[in-house]
């Protein structure tokens, strides 16, 4: 199949002033080759777990049969100066990239595999998803996790290809983590230089439920990443970590959100990256108190290490709050290695260079840790050490 | 039975007298934006040939131009019941004996020449689209500081520093209330310092729209020259009526190489004002900005003066509070463009909600590829006194330089119960404590400002702390 892509994706929660250029994104592109809808299937099913492919709308309707709980609305409605929320309204549950990617996956007929766990299951190992990309090819599906009361699981998600390949691979995964539940979602892209990517998450949790997604972004040309979590009920739980690396011309687009909306919600937003050569970023992060939302805490980091003169770092670390009760933050810090750092190691006898390279492994490797897949963990590892 | 805090409104009573005018003493305009009315205006004003052309030039922007889609909405505003020019059919007095009996009352009621007298090195006072008095210390004139009203100024031997300076920081294609600026401005100052004067006292203008309906559209400009040194203050206030009033004021400053210049504003119009003011410096090698500002009144503000920080080591500070009440949506910020070398900002801005109030921070920093080594550093906090209202935080950072060191922390939460606490064990009353934390949470801004000037705040700010609610 051949398809021509015009998706506007990303859009800021808030929109600000139009000259810098962060109100949302393009994915363009014309003839793009699409071979496969679908998924590859996960390496082995823990016991508890079970899968069923289904059309992306249809997948959908588990997000529509609870949207009354996952948009709950306990206080008064008030929206910011810039709303933009109206775009995405029709989506069965909110992504971080938005509508137009639920548009394309459902006009081009992508398939979705829903992962059920059964409630009280704690699933021993974790379910993998190897997205082994072929050179030339072009690949839309999604997943869908949905994680039943008091159950846990942990998706790892790897996706790879050769050093130098090009291609196209959009994916779709929305989460949904009832009571007690805890869903681990780590994605790693390892993909060639020619690849356009990009990857759309979105979920809620319910009372006392736990999100985590731990992401890595090391390969492929121009990449988009989107989330968008509901926090929907009592002490539901949001953790992402993101790690990246943007070499060459390479360009990373993200939009997080973590939308507060139950009571004592907690979300920790990390994102830990370098920008080399003539790398372009745009991140965005939001952290949304909607009224109702008393003793949550909601808290942003952002460390981008910035190593070429001409890098363009754009970043939005926005706070949205309309509740007395609750702890926002967000800190950035953005720049070179500190003179002193280099002079310690310098007098240490680590050349700048190598020093340099320290930094950036040290950086990726806090992220990469994390993976619970040991076979991955390594790739990863052995990519950091030797790509560089 | 638990005890609840309450932090008062802003009282605006004290600015919400309304003289009693008598029409015949006014001339006023037609209301809407035509082409007529901006010759009118420019009739009116005896604008020299390139001042004319100008103004019809903007409004042709104006017309093409479309109202930001990000900030506040300002469907309220109808631009065809506003009249873009209000004056008393009296001349500007350089004497306060000679100023209209009706209008040196509302001056006096606010504190000017109170004020002028005591810590003022020169005032100018505007009331709706005039400057009515001005005046300027002797001993400040002496040494070469110009303070005059633009009008008089483009006339006079500085014409062509006028010329080559008016709307070019500020373009009419900025957006679209910066072309109704340059097609409608009256009124406003200009001040010269030259090379090496250091104005050791401040500089003030009092902005007054007594007339409902109107709209102010000042016009400051500013060229502080090399290694001179000013402070120059800006107050607003204004009635209350139940029809819209719009200020869309323009500040253009230039900072000299190794100047300096810190601009305090005061900002109290009534809550049925549209504030879309816009202010600029650019400030050359060596030379430093300093911003202080308080935005208290207006129904609905967008206000983010901006640094263009040109020079090699030039430097911008800012400090701002914010307090967003009933029936307010203050959109107000910073922004900064770094160019020259080692150059350092710092915003530091403070932002209270209360009783359904919106108050939105949103700021741009943006360094650019030749601003090696720069520095900047930005802080937010905000305060929530209520769940009705509303504190958002939007800054925006464009870095394209690995050689620059960014920073950049936000806040949003109430008042700490453990801070209280921790008072309280000290013996300190619950009130006490309360107004205590608000008054330090304000503090950073409070002590920027001359001793007079942070005690009208701390009056403006009247957090009064009350026991059982």
């Amino acid at each position: 199949m051949k398809k021509d892509l015009n998706l506007k994706v990303n859009v800021l929660p808030v929109l600000t002033y139009n000259f810098l250029q962060v109100n949302d994104s393009a994915i363009t592109g014309s003839d793009l080759n699409i071979d496969k809808l679908e998924s590859p299937e996960a390496k082995a099913l823990p016991q508890g777990v079970s899968v069923k492919r289904v059309s992306f709308a249809e997948a959908g309707e588990l997000f529509r049969k609870v949207s009354d709980r996952i948009n709950v609305s306990t206080g008064v409605p008030g929206v910011p100066n810039g709303d933009t929320s109206g775009r995405d309204a029709s989506q069965a549950v909110r992504t971080g990239m938005g509508a137009d990617v639920d548009n394309l996956m459902e006009a081009v007929g992508a398939q979705v595999d829903v992962y059920t766990v059964e409630e009280g299951v704690k699933a021993a190992e974790p379910v993998v998803l190897e997205f082994k990309m072929d050179k030339g090819q072009g690949v839309l599906a999604g997943q869908v996790i949905h994680a039943k009361k008091d159950s846990e699981i942990t998706v790892v998600m790897d996706y790879n290809s050769e050093l130098d390949a090009e291609g196209f691979l959009g994916v779709s995964t929305r989460l949904l983590a009832e009571e007690g539940a805890k869903i681990s979602l780590v994605k790693a892209q390892l993909l060639g230089k020619g690849f356009t990517h990009f990857d759309d998450i979105g979920g809620a949790a319910f009372n006392k439920g736990a999100i985590n997604i731990t992401t890595l972004e090391l390969g492929a040309n121009k990449v988009w990443t989107g989330s968008y979590i509901n926090l929907s009920e009592k002490e539901s739980e949001l953790n992402t970590n993101m790690g990246y690396l943007c070499r060459d011309d390479e360009k990373l687009d993200i939009n997080y959100v973590a939308d507060h909306r139950g009571k004592k919600t907690l979300a920790n937003m990390q994102f830990k990256g370098v920008l080399m050569d003539q790398a372009k970023k745009t991140f965005r992060g939001t952290i949304d108190f909607k009224n109702g939302s008393s003793g949550s805490a909601g808290d942003e980091q952002e460390d981008a290490l910035l190593l070429s003169p001409d890098v363009v770092n754009r970043s939005m670390p926005v706070i949205l709050c309309q509740e007395e009760d609750v702890d926002g933050r967000h800190g950035a810090t953005i720049g070179q290695l500190g003179e002193d750092l280099l002079f310690y190691m310098q007098s240490r006898g680590i050349d700048e260079e190598e020093a340099k390279r320290i930094m950036i492994r040290a950086r990726l490797k806090s992220v990469a840790r994390t993976i619970p897949e040991p076979g991955l963990m390594e790739r990863v590892n052995y990519y950091i050490q030797n790509v560089l | 039975m638990d005890n609840k805090q309450m932090v008062a409104d802003i009282d605006h009573s004290l600015y919400d007298f309304k003289d009693i005018e008598n029409e015949q003493d006014f001339y006023r305009m037609q209301e809407g934006l035509t082409e007529e009315t901006v010759l009118k205006v420019s009739e009116e004003k005896d604008d020299p040939e390139w001042m004319r052309e100008f103004r019809l030039k903007c409004l042709g922007i104006y017309k093409e131009l479309q109202v930001p889609d990000w900030g506040p909405s300002i469907e309220g505003l109808d631009m065809d019941k506003i009249s873009s020019y209000v004056r008393h059919k009296s001349d500007m007095k350089g004497s306060w004996e000679e100023v209209p009996e009706d209008i040196k009352n509302t001056f006096e009621k606010l504190g000017i020449p109170q004020a002028e007298r005591e810590s003022l090195a020169g005032v100018g006072a505007q009331y709706d689209s005039e400057l009515v008095y001005h005046n300027l210390k002797d001993e400040v004139a002496a040494q070469g500081v110009i303070y005059t009203d633009l009008e008089s100024a483009m006339k006079g031997p500085y014409a062509d520093m006028i010329k080559s300076h008016f709307m070019k920081l500020v373009p009419p294609t900025d957006h679209k209330f910066a072309a109704l600026h340059g097609a409608v401005w009256s009124g406003g100052s200009f001040v010269y310092v030259p090379k090496g004067a250091k104005v050791e006292v401040p500089l003030q203008s009092y902005f007054r729209l007594n007339a409902a309906g109107a709209g102010q559209f000042e016009h400051t400009l500013i060229i502080v020259d090399e290694g001179a040194d000013l402070h120059f203050i800006e107050g607003c206030s204004a009635p209350k009526y139940n029809v819209a009033n719009l200020h869309a004021g323009c500040v253009e400053l230039y900072v000299g190489k190794n100047a300096r210049l810190r601009y305090s504003t005061i900002e109290n119009w009534s809550k049925n004002m549209y504030n879309l003011n816009t202010k600029r410096a650019i400030v050359e090698e060596g030379g430093r900005m300093e911003w202080v500002s308080g935005s208290f009144g207006s129904h609905t503000s967008y206000l983010y003066p901006m640094t263009i920080l040109k020079g090699d080591d030039s430097q911008m500070e800012f400090t701002g509070i914010t307090f967003a009440g009933k029936g307010q949506n203050l959109d107000t910020g910073a922004k900064v463009v770094h160019q020259g070398k080692r150059t350092a900002s710092v915003i530091s801005t403070k932002s209270i909600s209360k009783d359904g109030g919106i108050g939105t921070y949103r700021s741009s920093v943006i360094i650019n590829s030749t601003a090696k080594k720069a520095k900047a550093s930005v802080s937010c906090d905000s305060l929530m006194l209520d769940s009705i209202s509303r504190a958002d935080t939007i800054p925006g950072m464009d870095i394209r330089t690995d050689d620059a060191d960014v920073g950049h922390e936000a806040k949003i939460g109430r008042i700490s119960d453990d801070a209280i606490f921790y008072l309280m064990s000290r013996g300190i009353s619950e009130e006490d404590a309360k107004a205590m934390i608000v008054s330090g949470f304000a503090n950073p801004v409070s002590k920027e400002l001359p001793l007079e000037y942070a005690v009208e705040m701390n009056n403006l700010i009247k957090l009064e702390m009350s026991g059982n609610m």
